[in-house]
């Protein structure tokens, strides 16, 4: 089981905690990473298409090259190539931007790379009993709040309309590893990061909004599987609380902290230390349940 | 059958149905009867104060946009059985707007009043002399925002509503794009400069929420986006009152033109502006802490990508058109 594997700019910067977790627990599950480099920004969404477009047809062209899917750690990411990919399954516009921009280095896009998000992956390559057999540690007694935030649900025709099981994975993941669910209304809601430079005030209350909500509804921690929802979620969660006047303290883990916790890794080994939210009340609770 | 219908009622004018009283009535309707069905037979049969808007009866005016059974939808296009296996419907009003009495919403606070300010109306570069003729293709991008029929259900799902009632909203930003994106429309560049102003594109999320709120699938955030792409090529990166919206862009997109890939850090600051020392100043203890962390990589020694080069080339043939 082989992946191109894009890990995406804030993997490597502004949570490099994500980047080494995603391998380690990658490297133990057997999914084989093949890291793509020479590959530029999928443009997030800030970047124009008319720009994006020609970046993301030419990691998807590397990929097709090689003949594998690509995989990601981000939604954010996995939701802006899909978008691209979409528009580029029209031969027209895919054939004008391989004239213009890749053949000038030998690279031609097809149109037949696959983007599959980790989680993506576990579900409908790796499989749910296959995951089990990896457990060592049952999460047993922690509440989880699933965050899935926008781009690994919506625009619902690209991401669920043939895949209606995306909606639910993180909640099924949760419970295969043993901890339980929290329900609250904000899970796949909007973490409010794409906002922060135009409007402070909106971004902070919806992060303050979704992490409050999960922990007066008892939940040990929130998980995601978007870093740039963690930069709100957890990095302006204390000025999220600030200006809606609470204290929150809910630790957010990334999707491959809580798989690899389950798999028997230890907090330190994950980087949980490097959160700003304080992850020592969620260790103490993982002590205590072992 | 026999439906049960829950629906809210409210005389005040507060917003969305929290608190306000219900009254449950029993009706026998057709087997394939609507949600609308219900409700004008309840008004018509049992209680001729129950206040709701209706129309066309046939999806196309967006009057009837109410929540039922937890979701905004167009009641007269909406079968029982569709959404109901035990006939049991529930029936508030669209939390985007607030209520004139029960279901029936005062969309002139809220919705109207957004819908003036993108003015609304086509603004023609010159009086024609004759009828302006177009090639059928010209129109396609901006036919599919005239499908709109003011139901504000892409309003009831969005995220920034929710936290900022000010915001403009999906429903009149799709609005300014049917006529910033008409070719007969002479004041393009001037609405994509009102668009940009506070409160207008560069505060959407890009949840996408709205798209799947649309009955006329519209799709009203890929509107937002094509307007923000425009914006951004035309070199309108943000409104006058919110420059920072613009040194955002500039310097992502310096970021990845020169390296191929993105300098959170010198984003953050550059962002703020290095002559903002306010908003510097704002910035510092999460960035302590992300430091100390090792979260906020030192910012400008941000090393390329291999094949940076191929990106700036990108960059440069992509802005030259
Ligand atoms: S995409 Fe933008 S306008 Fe649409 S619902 Fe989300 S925040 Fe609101
Ligand atoms: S864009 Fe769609 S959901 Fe929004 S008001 Fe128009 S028809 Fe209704």
């Amino acid at each position: 089981m082989q992946y191109a594997f894009y890990p995406g700019c804030v993997s490597k910067g502004g949570c490099p905690e994500l980047y080494p977790a995603a391998l380690k627990v990658c490297e133990r599950l057997g999914i084989d990473l093949v890291e793509m480099t020479d590959v530029g920004c999928t443009g997030a969404g800030v970047l124009p298409a008319e720009i994006s477009d020609p970046i993301n047809a030419r990691t998807f062209a590397q990929a097709e090259a090689q003949g594998l899917p690509i995989m990601t750690i981000c939604s954010t990411c996995t939701g802006v190539m899909t978008q691209a990919n979409a528009r580029l399954q029209e031969e027209r516009y895919r054939e004008a931007i391989n004239a213009e921009h890749l053949a000038e280095e030998g690279l031609r896009y097809r149109g037949a790379t696959k983007v599959k998000h980790l989680l993506w992956v576990l579900f409908e390559d790796y499989g749910l009993e296959k995951l089990k057999e990896h457990l060592t540690t049952s999460l047993e007694g922690l509440r989880v709040a699933p965050f899935y935030g926008c781009y690994i649900r919506r625009p619902s025709d690209l991401i669920t309309k043939d895949f209606k099981g995306r909606k639910e994975y993180l909640d099924e993941l949760i419970e295969a590893l043993g901890a339980e669910v929290t329900e609250y209304s904000g899970k796949g809601k909007c973490c409010g990061f794409p906002i922060l430079t135009s409007n402070e005030r909106n971004s902070l209350a919806m992060a303050g909004n979704h992490t409050h909500e999960a922990k007066s509804k008892g939940a040990d921690c929130m998980v995601t599987p978007c870093p740039l929802c963690h930069l709100n979620l957890d990095g302006n969660q204390d000025r999220a609380g600030a200006q809606k006047g609470v204290e929150i303290d809910l630790p957010v883990l990334h999707l491959p902290q809580l798989l690899g916790l389950a798999m028997g890794f230890s907090p330190d080994e994950l980087q949980l230390q490097r959160h700003l939210v304080d992850t020592r009340p969620l260790r103490e609770k993982m002590s205590v349940l072992a | 059958m026999q439906v049960t219908f829950n629906v809210s009622r409210s005389a005040a004018a507060g917003n969305g149905a929290a608190g306000a009283a219900v009254s449950t009535y029993e009706v026998e309707l057709a087997e394939a009867a609507t949600v609308l069905d219900g409700l004008l037979k309840i008004r018509d049969e049992q209680d001729g104060s129950l206040a709701f808007r209706s129309s066309c009866d046939r999806g196309l005016c967006g009057g009837c946009a109410m929540r039922i059974n937890k979701k905004g939808r167009l009641a007269c296009v909406l079968p029982v059985r569709s959404i109901s296996k035990n006939n049991i419907v529930n029936v508030e009003p669209v939390r985007c707007a607030p209520v004139a009495q029960d279901v029936r919403l005062d969309m002139e606070r809220f919705h109207w009043r957004k819908m003036k300010k993108v003015q609304p109306w086509l603004s023609p570069r010159q009086t024609p002399s004759r009828e302006h003729l177009l090639r059928d293709e010209e129109l396609e991008e901006t036919r599919a925002a005239m499908r709109c029929n003011n139901c504000g259900l892409c309003d009831e799902g969005c995220t920034v509503i929710v936290v900022d009632s000010e915001f403009l909203g999906p429903a009149a930003l799709t609005k300014g794009f049917r006529f910033a994106s008409d070719p007969r429309d002479g004041a393009r560049l001037q609405r994509l400069r009102q668009l940009s102003e506070p409160g207008g594109v560069w505060d959407c999320t890009h949840c996408f929420e709205a798209n799947g709120h649309c009955p006329q699938n519209i799709a009203p955030t890929d509107r937002i986006f094509q307007m923000r792409d425009e914006a951004i090529l035309n070199g309108i990166k943000s409104g006058i009152t919110n420059p920072k919206v613009a040194r955002h862009y500039d310097s992502f997109a310096k970021s990845v033109r020169q390296s191929g890939w993105l300098d959170e850090t010198r984003l953050a600051i550059e962002s703020e502006g290095y002559g903002n020392l306010k908003g510097l100043l704002k910035l510092l203890p999460t960035a302590i802490k992300a430091m100390k962390r090792g979260k906020a990589p030192l910012p400008y020694l941000h090393a390329k990508r291999p094949g940076a080069e191929h990106i700036t080339r990108i960059f440069e043939k992509a802005e030259e058109k």
